[in-house]
């Protein structure tokens, strides 16, 4: 589904930020890629869509990125960016839902049945004539995914999808997320949402890839997580 | 709240007052531009000395505003710093134009008095003209129509993205704003010592966010058209519309409406 071949960037300065990362990801996974401030997560991401041009090779269902295949690797790809206000650029919760589609050549009434359908699946359909600018950051987070998912991607990417999210709504987003059938690539630091979602992890620290395994393996061992400025994830802390 | 988070909210409100239900807002927005642009021409070809003619032309905004819904004092409201702009444009004209035209009773009108009086009347039914414009029709449909009258894409493109930056910008200043007061309390203002860093950091933080929504607006298959705001169903009537008041303004241009109705009663 997803290949990388050691891709590499660095933002101008001589730290590479991606080094020679390789990997693959299979259809239907649902992946963690976990790592501190600052260890390249958001970078690699940006780098399957094709956000930032990098060395090495990215494949996607046997298409390499590229400028001539951005477009077609975008429709394969959902990228939900972290700030849930940059991706709702539209005034309502519907204009910005049916976006992506037109874009991608769909008729307008084809688009606004699909964003609808949609909007029902996900239950969040008292959302559809809603200002983005008035409506919550969980339900702004909600509907920044139904934007993406009505594209209808092969593989829904995501950065820190539970950051300024509260309990409610968090827990809301796992239950939501874990009935999507798609692959998945989830970016966050944090552990106990990964643990609810993912069933693999990447561990990455400096552009590397420095761990991958099953998410019951990585998230359990606390010398790898420690050692990477992470810890165990809180309900495995066994804290009073 | 911050000025600029208000002039936010406020800006955030005009997408708002687009979206009402009202006939004015479901007529088709290349009618309603058309309609809008046929109007200023309208205005603006009136004689400087014309005042009698010009003062029927407020018949369509204000049959506009009346059916919209919106009212004219949301108009002025909204304009409420644009305005003194448009009135000082004429305010000069009765020092260089000291014909006098008429007298009423012992007091000279001049024809510089008389063209401030019409060139205020000018901007200001322009401008009202336009806001009703703004006011009913999202900026993507605006723009879509523009687009059917073949201005350049770039142009549309720029008009909706600088609209839209402008929220972000605002939005950037009233959080560093309250960030600032935050930490001095006995200060009116943004000292004069920091607007240099003030503004540097906000054109950097403006510009970031920017980058990150045309990111995701690219990842969405964006390449530079705009025709997407459609949820609503157009009004049928929308030629209807556009042709009725384009005769009413015709009309209104070609006939002295005050003088004929006087004419009624003398």
């Amino acid at each position: 589904m997803i290949e990388l071949q050691n891709v590499s960037y660095s933002y101008s300065d001589d730290k590479k930020s991606l080094n020679s990362v390789s990997f693959k990801i299979n259809r239907g996974e649902r992946v963690g890629l976990i790592g501190a401030n600052g260890a390249g997560k958001s970078t690699l991401l940006k780098s399957l869509v094709g956000l930032i041009t990098t060395e090495g090779s990215i494949k996607v269902d046997d298409i390499t990125l590229s400028n001539k295949t951005l477009s077609e690797v975008r429709k394969k790809i959902g990228y939900v960016i972290q700030d849930s206000d940059n991706q709702m650029f539209m005034p309502t919760v519907i204009d910005d839902m049916v976006f992506g589609p037109i874009n991608y050549g769909m008729s307008k009434p084809d688009a606004l049945e699909k964003a609808t359908k949609m909007l029902e699946t996900l239950g969040i359909s008292h959302l559809k004539d809603r200002y983005n600018h008035k409506i919550s950051a969980g339900e702004k987070k909600m509907a920044s995914i139904a934007t993406i998912l009505t594209m209808e991607p092969d593989v829904l990417m995501m950065d820190e999808p539970s950051a300024a999210l509260d309990p409610h709504n968090r827990r809301v987003l796992i239950n939501m997320l874990n009935k999507i059938p798609l692959t998945k690539i989830i970016a966050s630091h944090d552990l106990d949402f990964i643990l609810d979602t993912c069933d693999r992890v990447l561990l990455i620290r400096d552009g590397q890839i420095v761990a991958d395994g099953k998410v019951d393996d990585i998230l359990t061992d606390k010398i790898l997580l420690e050692a990477n400025s992470l810890e165990l994830p809180f309900c495995l802390q066994g804290r009073n | 709240m911050n000025k600029a988070m208000e002039a936010s909210r406020e800006l955030k409100a005009m997408d708002e007052l687009a979206t009402l239900k009202s006939p004015i807002h479901s007529f088709c927005p290349l009618s309603k531009l058309l309609t809008t642009i046929f109007y200023i021409v309208v205005v603006m070809s009136f004689h400087k000395y014309d005042i009698v003619g010009l003062v029927v032309l407020i018949l369509f905004p204000l049959i506009v505003y009346s059916i919209s819904t919106i009212s004219v004092s949301t108009c002025f409201k909204k304009l409420r710093l644009v305005l003194p702009l448009v009135i000082l444009v004429g305010l000069f004209n009765p020092f260089f134009d000291k014909d006098v035209l008429f007298h009423i009773g012992t007091f000279a009108v001049t024809g510089g008095m008389v063209s401030m009086v019409t060139l205020m009347m000018k901007g200001v039914f322009s401008l009202m003209a336009s806001f009703i414009l703004i006011a009913t029709t999202p900026i993507e449909e605006i723009c879509s129509a523009m687009r059917k009258l073949f201005v350049p894409r770039i142009l549309v493109v720029l008009i909706l993205l600088t609209y839209r930056y402008i929220g972000i910008m605002l939005d950037e200043v009233a959080i560093m704003y309250d960030s600032y007061m935050l930490r001095a309390p006995r200060q009116n203002g943004i000292h004069v010592s920091a607007w240099g860093s003030f503004l540097g950091q906000l054109i950097l933080r403006s510009m970031d966010k920017a980058t990150s929504l045309y990111e995701s607006m690219n990842l969405r298959g964006f390449k530079g058209e705009y025709d997407y705001r459609f949820t609503r169903e157009k009004n049928r009537f929308s030629k209807l519309y556009a042709a009725i008041f384009c005769l009413l303004i015709l009309v209104c241009r070609f006939y002295n409406i005050p003088s004929l109705i006087g004419s009624l009663f003398t």
